[in-house]
């Protein structure tokens, strides 16, 4: 195994027009290289892949990882393929690629609803899926998809690999179920087709992370009534959170006005928000989430 | 001599646009010298702290390190001389001695090969700094118990200026015939101009010259800082200034860093170069606004107001800024009034020192909040009277006949349409308002609603009450060549907002030049004469004055010339198109390039008494200007007035609070228009930012100094997707005194937002009767708590 180590990344005809702190970059073209070089330099690395909140970390060197593994050059990551009612993403796939995919759509189409709120444009075409899921802002849409839809993420380091489902991976702000030696090599969404979705947030400007979001999920009885039903906030807490209560109060219940009104409530009143920051205080978010969850449960039941 | 087609306001595209649009330009950044090294600042971490000393030692590891330089290093530096004669002294070293005052003071420079390895050694510089409490508010800043910015000042106010103007008094002492007052505290916090590019400085030293690129908006102004501050006759110093990608007023400063780095050039014999990084922008780079205006009007019952009086009060920060950062609030007090026949005033000014980023210039200048507080108040007293928010204007509006009207703040108001556009501006938007409310009417969680506002902008003002030393002249020199083309070389200097353009147009509009016959030079003060340099929406007036003056003297020169060859007389001539003809003779005609030709060249076809030669220069000084205030602050500050009606169209979703602007109307008048296209683009520019301070804008700090908005990830500057639609409407009220009759554009469109989208915001929820809006930005957050929950 001979990782291509360069010193500095610089463009080789001029001076440089970033400034990242000094560290090694790798990039292994298979995942068992990349697992022995993190294996090797533990919590000293960092994962690359699209580096869309890595890169401008490193710029301001708020990040200072000695080692950086690329994988987006590994094959085997690059996999997006729906399989026994599974639409597994792998962790070099862009949000771009898997925002243009019929397959993906029909699978989790919460999923494709939802990664048009995710930055901009150029940010999705580099930015990975599982990039999103593993760097874990709190407001960020994509974990929160993950938690509505159970998704399952599929942990690998150099001796184990295991599977952690969405509600135990998130364990606050930018923290997750990852050991410094492991690597989430994919994420298994379960297809959610006959449901209907909704994704909705409020957020500065267009593109920016979200003050506060809802993501949802609801299948309909035929008789009108909600058979089964998911809903998870972001931006309003530490980490993506389902509103398990909210979620049981609807099941069974047509969404009538009194409802809608019922859930609203109990969002507001359930809801973990201790988010605060110079965008908005906690307060706002949490009525706020009552709000957007309002809004996502109405627009399903439409 | 007769008239011929005119350039002034034909559709002309901008001249400069082919070599901006395809790569073309030259930006601070792309300066690049033989064998330069680069700097990067050691910037304090810490908001209030004494400085103990740097250690350099570790960087001694590292092999391209040319030095590591701190204010102990520049003894031979002078600190920027304190011309202000009211304020408080401020000494400014180029990097902080002994003290800082705010998160981002540079304290020490690092030189090295390239920036990498100079932000390498800044990390293993270790600084002792001991910390001290800071003031993170005006509040805080008086309270009488204090930590001082400044230990020899007894509080930390900058300056004071109370006002007590009789007259104005007595208007609240005598509200027996139905009059009333209405007051309120009126806020925009606080901004910076974020143009895209970030400033840069490169410098090199050789033979005894020290040449210095800058992304500067005064040249001139810059080399005489730099004579001030280094040992050096200002013959000795050029400053040149590169393509700049925006200034917004955040480049009309003189920085530490303008004098730092040549300084460094001169002491390591070799060409250095820094270019600001997003972050240190943020921080380093002036703040602006953060003033709170807090106003009672005495109004009579027909609602017409009868006098203003008050305070405005601004968080300076650490007031370490030349030009002052406190002159927009003064520029606030001086348009207070608006476009409004309020007849006295008594309003003051209190700025103080605060530990954040020192506050400078941001287009607008202090009109902004004066506009916010003027018509916030006038929306106040309409509600309290049960008036139409627009009749309240309309009985107070400025007309033709009080026209030239002085203002009670001293503005005399030489031209104007001021009920023109309101009234233009109060159609379109209802009608826009019923046409948005119409297609909304279907979703029951929005709002919908509008608001119109006015303003008049004192253009080309003096710069003596903004730096205490220059005042309001600048020059032009016209050098036409043997092959008829012109050289003009101006004072003012571009940062991409089309200057080139509208001095191509005056030239050839004066000269008769083909328009591709004229080069424009600026930004370079070894091939322009002195100047002040582009700020204050001067530009056209104070290049067109003096590029007028110097034309005239050409084009009598080379009319006697033209006649001459053509053995006509002088009279007879016409001039258009880079020929001149002989009136009423088709086709008897010379050249520019024939006329220039014998007076550079074949100086033997000249005829007797014309010498030699096609060069000349002039200088000009807008009439009219005074340059202090008396003792209730009334002057004229500026040449001319522009005057504009804006009404924004806003929708306001009551479950969130988000306001969205829908579309916006602006009836402008800035005079003779000279480049529709240019004004256009200034005044949608303008708005934008405006729209940007209105609902996103705010560098935040902690209660402990720390700033919080260091990325654009958190300051919010508005994108495409959050600007709406606009109706830009032309009005044209010449003014009297000024060449051309133009007035400045640069700065207009960033007044009116904010009021106009309060005022919008109020009308769209008028059903919830909330309280009134009283700062910006407006965020979701804000609003939401204004409106009743569930």
């Amino acid at each position: 195994m001979t990782p291509n180590m360069h010193n500095r990344l610089r463009p080789p005809h001029e001076a440089p027009t970033v400034k990242p702190p000094r560290f090694r970059y790798a990039r292994p073209e298979t995942l068992d290289e990349a697992l022995h070089l993190l294996a090797e330099h533990g919590d000293e690395a960092r994962v690359l892949a699209g580096g869309q909140s890595l890169i401008p970390l490193l710029n301001f060197r708020l990040a200072r990882p000695e080692v950086l593994i690329d994988i987006t050059m590994v094959e085997e990551l690059r996999l997006m393929a729906v399989e026994n009612g599974t639409l597994r993403i792998g962790a070099a796939v862009t949000q771009r690629t898997v925002e243009r995919s019929e397959e993906a759509a029909r699978a989790c189409p919460l999923l494709t609803k939802a990664l048009p709120f995710v930055g901009h444009l150029q940010n999705r075409t580099r930015g990975t899926v599982a990039g999103s899921i593993a760097h874990a802002d709190p407001a960020a849409e994509l974990p929160a998809v993950a938690a509505a839809l159970d998704a399952v993420m599929v942990v690998r380091s150099s001796s184990v690999e295991r599977t952690v489902p969405a509600g135990e991976f998130f364990f606050g702000p930018f923290t997750t179920a990852l050991e410094p030696d492991e690597i989430l090599v994919e994420v298994r969404f379960p297809s959610s087709g006959g449901a209907r979705s909704s994704v909705v947030e409020i957020s500065p400007r267009s593109g920016d992370f979200a003050i506060a979001g809802a993501a949802g999920l609801l299948l309909a009885s035929p008789g009108g009534r909600t058979a089964e039903c998911a809903l998870a906030l972001f931006g309003v807490g530490g980490a993506p959170q389902r509103l398990t209560e909210v979620e049981d109060h609807l099941k069974g219940r047509r969404v009538t006005s009194g409802l809608l009104d019922e859930a609203e409530e109990m969002t507001a009143r359930t809801a973990l928000a201790d988010s605060e920051d110079i965008h908005a205080d906690a307060a706002y978010r949490a009525r706020v989430a009552g709000v957007l969850v309002r809004r996502a449960v109405e627009e399903m039941a439409a | 001599m007769t008239a011929r087609p005119s350039f002034i306001g034909a559709h002309t595209p901008r001249v400069e646009d082919d070599r901006l649009l395809t790569g073309g330009a030259r930006f601070g950044a792309d300066v690049s010298l033989p064998g330069m090294l680069e700097a990067a600042f050691y910037r304090s971490p810490l908001p209030h702290a004494l400085i103990g000393g740097v250690d350099p030692s570790r960087t001694a590891e590292l092999k391209g390190v040319a030095g590591v330089f701190t204010a102990e290093d520049m003894s031979d530096v002078s600190p920027f001389p304190d011309f202000d004669e009211h304020a408080r002294p401020v000494e400014i070293f180029p990097l902080a001695r002994g003290r800082v005052r705010y998160a981002g003071a540079p304290i020490a420079a690092v030189v090295a090969a390239d920036r990498y390895e100079a932000e390498d050694a800044v990390d293993l510089l270790s600084v002792d700094l001991d910390p001290l409490p800071p003031v993170v508010s005006v509040e805080q800043a008086l309270a009488p118990d204090a930590p001082r910015l400044y230990p020899d000042w007894p509080d930390n106010a900058v300056i004071e200026w109370p006002v007590s103007n009789p007259d104005a008094i007595a208007e609240f002492d005598r509200l027996e015939d139905g009059a009333f007052t209405v007051g309120g505290r009126y806020e925009i916090r606080r901004h910076t101009g974020a143009p895209i590019e970030t400033r840069g400085v490169a410098a090199e030293f050789r033979e005894g010259r020290l040449t210095v690129w800058t992304t500067t908006q005064f040249p001139h102004i810059a080399r005489t800082m730099l004579s001030y501050c280094l040992p050096l006759d200002e013959s000795d110093i050029r400053v040149v200034v590169p393509d700049v990608g925006g200034g917004f007023g955040v480049k009309a400063e003189f920085y530490v860093e303008e004098v730092t780095i040549p300084w460094l050039a001169m002491k390591l014999g070799r060409p250095v170069r820094w270019i600001e990084d997003r972050r240190e922008h943020l921080i380093a780079t002036c703040h602006a606004r953060d003033l709170v205006l807090d106003l009672e009007a005495a109004v009579g019952p027909d609602g017409r107001f009868r006098a203003v009086r008050g305070m405005a009060i601004q968080d300076l920060g650490a007031a370490e800024m030349y030009p002052y950062g406190f002159s927009p609030t003064f520029t606030a007090v001086g348009h207070i009034t608006g476009p409004y026949r309020i007849p006295h005033q008594s309003v003051g000014v209190l700025a103080a020192a605060t530990n954040k980023t020192p506050n400078g210039a941001y287009r607008g200048f202090g009109i902004p909040e004066a506009a916010f507080g003027i018509e916030r108040l006038m929306d106040k007293a309409a509600d309290r009277l049960g008036l139409d928010r627009n009749e309240i204007r309309r009985r107070n509006l400025i007309g033709q006949e009080d026209i030239p009207y002085t203002t009670s703040a001293g503005a005399v108001v030489d031209s104007g349409s001021h009920r023109e556009t309101f009234e233009e501006t109060v159609r379109v938007a209802a009608e826009r308002r019923e046409h948005w409310r119409d297609r909304l009417a279907g979703d029951p969680r929005i709002r919908v609603g509008s608001g119109v506002v006015n303003y008049i902008e004192g253009v080309t003002p003096t710069y003596f009450m903004t730096t205490g030393h220059w005042t309001s002249f600048d020059s032009c020199s016209i050098r036409v060549n043997p092959d008829g083309t012109a050289v003009v070389s101006v004072g003012v200097s571009t940062s991409g907002q089309g200057l080139e353009s509208m001095l191509t147009t005056l030239t050839a509009e004066a000269l008769g030049v083909r328009r591709d016959q004229v080069r424009i030079v600026m930004g370079d003060t070894d091939r322009t004469p002195y100047g002040l340099g582009s700020w204050g929406s001067r530009s056209t007036n104070v290049a067109s004055g003096a590029l007028r003056e110097a034309a005239d003297a050409l084009l009598g020169k080379a009319v006697r010339i033209a006649a001459h060859l053509l053995e006509a007389s002088p009279e007879d001539i016409e001039v258009y198109d880079g020929s001149f003809e002989v009136r009423g003779s088709p086709g008897a005609a010379v050249t520019w390039r024939q006329v220039a030709t014998a007076a550079n060249i074949r100086t033997m076809d000249l005829p007797e008494g014309v010498k030699p030669g096609m060069e000349a220069s002039a200088s000009y000084d807008p009439p009219g200007i005074e340059h202090t205030p008396d003792e209730y602050g009334r002057v004229n500050a500026a040449a001319t007035y522009t005057n504009a009606s804006h009404a924004a169209v806003v929708s306001v979703d009551v479950g969130t609070g988000q306001v969205r602007v829908l579309e916006y109307i602006v009836a402008h008048d800035c005079g003779t228009v000279i480049n529709p296209q240019i004004v256009r683009g200034q005044v949608v520019g303008g708005i934008a930012q405006g729209i940007g301070g209105a609902l996103l804008e705010q560098l935040h700090y902690d209660e402990f100094g720390n700033p919080l908005s260091t990325s654009f990830l958190d300051y919010h500057l508005p994108t495409a997707a959050e600007i709406p639609p606009m109706a830009v409407l032309h009005f044209e009220s010449p003014a009297p005194e000024m060449p051309w009759g133009a007035k400045g554009a640069g700065e207009a469109g960033i007044i009116g937002p904010a009021p106009a989208i309060a005022a919008g915001v109020e009308d769209a929820l008028s059903e919830y009767g909330i309280a009134e809006i009283t700062l910006t930005p407006i965020t979701a957050p804000y609003l939401l708590g204004l409106l009743p929950s569930g």
